[in-house]
């Protein structure tokens, strides 16, 4: 297989300059399938010219996911990383975790309760990164599964993906900085618009500009909200939520007092349900997210990207960030996008901010 | 469903050749072509109730691309992860399914040598047969182009030659392991050859589901100064790491390579040779017994099992059989004797041309 796309090296040179500034002697994790081997050989050639070392985890899914052992091992096995990848979680410097599947749907064959299982076990490999412990990145690489579930041809799907990381990150950066001010200095946010009027309260709290570190493509700037703040009603409608295979079509949420009141889907409303009363966490917001990204315009079936379309926002339950003050604790995190630009606003501290999708500011 | 062939080479592998035990930690490496019998290892591991660790390659050497770019420190250093791997696993198993076997010729030796030094190490267990393990080929088109068959053609080579009655094959090489154990001198006689090495003191091991699959061969690590004489590689070309030397001849004194030549990629024999202090003593002498291969595929796993060639390995010696040489080079370069050739064992003659003389 021959690369010949130079926009991969490119990528492989963001990834370990930009994102992970890889220092001389890091182990840099890579977790990916075998359908990123281009990109895993750049990254391996720029991790080099670092005098850093490539830790190489790829699975034909994203280790340590690994559904055939899953299946058939014994369930008691399945929640534990074994030591090996224990150690692994332990002493790499950054990681890179780089989605290409073959089928996004591989894996969901698993009974509930080992796919869950092996979720518990994954904690371990996340802490490190989720509490920016340690460098790392979240990416994807072009393959048919994720151009398919875009809904558009492998070429198309790579040309959003390059358009939306390929861009000038420090320029991004500044302008995003610009609205990230006006949110800090706000203590209430109100989003408004088809089926949608909530409040939340960033009083206290700052938020954090992705401008192409830890997720490729970035293009947010996110808060934690305060978790008792959220009031009102918010519909997810114009792009289908799903979480872990799950469609639920679309989806409205009640909030008072910070947690989920009353909440309904158009399919599925038993596993929404489901999903809510996971945790103490699960009915209540851990992120607020604002997408950015000009390069990204239309949903492509994953939450890397359709939480970065310029003019939408999203709101995640469960699962805060610890490094902007959140506080939430959950074993989920579920980003959820709404469309804006069709007839929405964002108000601070009543206050228009940005409307049908464009800034005000 | 899965190919009943898979499902039962998997079973050979995890319950014969590796014997996987409860809450093990079993490496399971090999190429994306090879998923199928990758898949059904990690099923038949987690039946066992131990751990499969799934580590799918997708270049050979698994980091090529960075071995080629890194400065000369680096690439003889390894990531304290990588090494942890192989320090802590209880058994691995390796699937190789290469897509082209040149891949990987561009990297120079010296490089290989300091990648492979830095592993050996981590490799100790495993060299000394503390630590269960096989290594195996899967059919791809490019192991069939070398071997001059389709694809169609070597896959019925192939499970030909895996899934044949092992209990009886180990039986018959145990009778032959007997024999040379009880001599101390073998000498190899053919075309341009006339070797003696000791096998004095030193103990022959049966390879029937063990590290190998195919398995079928008896080998020492023959005493290390022993070799004397010459050994020519007339028939088939000598391959390791993705190089194909023809014509190479050997002449030892005193166990040591005094004199070496080839007709093609004598460059890359000789910096083998000079890769470290033990390249030049031989680390192994196998007796090819499997009656599935009687073809050369340019390929050492199936190559060196030949019914009726013998394959003597330059570099690291086994400890297990006694052996002391030391080396980041293990090359097995195996030689035809059915077309003229015979094997001495204390001057008594054991096998002419390729057909045993022995009661089996």
């Amino acid at each position: 297989m021959i690369s010949d796309d130079p926009r991969v090296d490119a990528y492989a040179k963001l990834l370990v300059e930009r994102c992970l500034d890889v220092q001389p002697g890091m182990e840099v994790l890579i977790r990916t399938t075998s359908l990123a081997r281009p990109a895993v050989l750049a990254l391996q050639r720029e991790i080099a010219r670092r005098g850093a070392f490539p830790v190489l985890r790829i699975g034909f899914v994203i280790w340590p996911t690994n559904p055939a052992w899953a299946a058939e091992a014994p369930e008691e096995l399945l929640s534990e990383l074994p030591e090996i990848d224990r150690f692994a979680s332990d002493r790499m410097d950054a990681r890179i975790t780089m989605d290409a599947p073959e089928n996004i749907r591989d894996g969901t064959d698993l009974p509930g309760e080992r796919f869950q299982a092996l979720k518990r076990a994954e904690h371990y490999f996340y802490r490190r990164t989720m509490s920016g412990e340690i460098p790392w990145v979240s990416c994807a690489y072009p393959t048919e599964g994720l151009a398919q579930e875009a809904g558009l041809t492998l070429e198309r799907f790579a040309d959003v993906l390059y358009g939306a990381c390929l861009i000038d990150w420090d320029a991004e950066g500044t302008r995003m900085r610009r609205y990230a001010d006006a949110f800090d200095a706000a203590e209430e946010v109100r989003i408004v618009g088809a089926g949608t009027d909530l409040r939340l309260s960033l009083a206290g709290r700052h938020g954090e500009v992705d401008q192409g570190h830890t997720n490729m493509p970035g293009g947010e700037f996110f808060y934690s909200p305060l978790e008792d703040s959220a009031d009102g009603t918010i519909e997810f409608s114009e792009f289908p939520p799903s979480y872990q295979g799950h469609d639920f079509g679309s989806i409205r949420l009640v909030f008072s007092g910070g947690a989920v009141v009353d909440a309904s889907a158009a399919k599925n409303e038993d596993t929404l349900h489901g999903l809510l009363d996971r945790d103490e966490g699960s009915r209540r917001i851990g992120e607020l997210g604002i997408g950015c990204n000009p390069g990204i315009t239309r949903p492509m079936g994953h939450v890397l990207f359709d939480e970065k379309i310029d003019g939408t926002i999203h709101i995640a339950l469960g699962q805060s960030y610890e490094k902007v003050g959140g506080k939430n604790q959950s074993s989920i995190h579920w980003d959820i996008v709404k469309e804006l630009r069709t007839g929405g606003r964002i108000e601070l501290d009543g206050k228009p901010v940005q409307e049908n999708g464009s800034w005000l500011i | 469903m899965v190919d009943p062939r898979i499902e039962k080479l998997a079973a050979l592998l995890v319950e014969r050749c590796v014997d996987v035990q409860p809450g093990w930690q079993v490496l399971v490496m090999g190429y994306p072509p090879a998923r199928p019998l990758l898949e059904e290892l990690c099923r038949q591991i987690g039946r066992r109730g131990a751990y499969a660790l799934l580590r799918v390659r997708v270049d050979d050497p698994p980091l090529r691309a960075w071995m080629l770019e890194a400065d000369d420190d680096l690439v003889g250093r390894l990531a304290e992860i990588d090494g942890h791997d192989y320090d802590a696993m209880d058994s691995y198993i390796v699937v190789l399914a290469p897509e082209n076997t040149r891949t990987g010729s561009e990297v120079p030796p010296e490089r290989v040598a300091a990648r492979n030094a830095a592993m050996r190490p981590h490799m100790k267990d495993i060299f000394s047969g503390d630590k269960p393990w096989v290594g195996l080929d899967f059919p791809t088109q490019a192991l069939a182009q070398d071997a001059g068959m389709t694809l169609a053609q070597f896959e019925d080579f192939y499970w030909g030659a895996v899934l044949i009655d092992w209990d009886a094959l180990a039986v018959k090489m145990r009778k032959i392991a007997d024999r040379f154990d009880a001599a101390d001198e073998v000498r190899i006689v053919g075309a341009d050859t006339d070797l003696r090495f000791s096998l004095a003191g030193r103990h022959g091991r049966v390879d029937a589901l063990g590290a190998n699959m195919p398995g079928g061969e008896v080998f020492y690590s023959p005493v290390e100064d022993s070799a004397e004489g010459v050994i020519t590689y007339a028939e088939y070309p000598a391959c390791y790491q993705s190089h194909q030397v023809g014509g190479v001849r050997l002449r030892f004194e005193q166990g040591r390579i005094v004199d070496a030549s080839a007709e093609s990629d004598e460059k890359f024999l000789l910096g083998m040779l000079d890769a470290d202090e033990g390249a030049r003593r031989l680390g192994e002498f196998g007796i090819g017994c499997n009656p599935g291969i009687q073809e050369h595929m340019r390929n050492t796993l199936f190559d060196e099992k030949i019914e009726g060639t013998i394959h003597l390995a330059v570099g690291n010696g086994f400890g297990f059989l006694g052996g002391t040489n030391e080396s980041a080079v293990h090359w097995d370069m195996v030689k035809d004797l059915r077309p003229g050739g015979r094997i001495e064992l204390d001057g008594e003659v054991v096998q002419e041309n390729g057909k045993w003389l022995l009661d089996l």
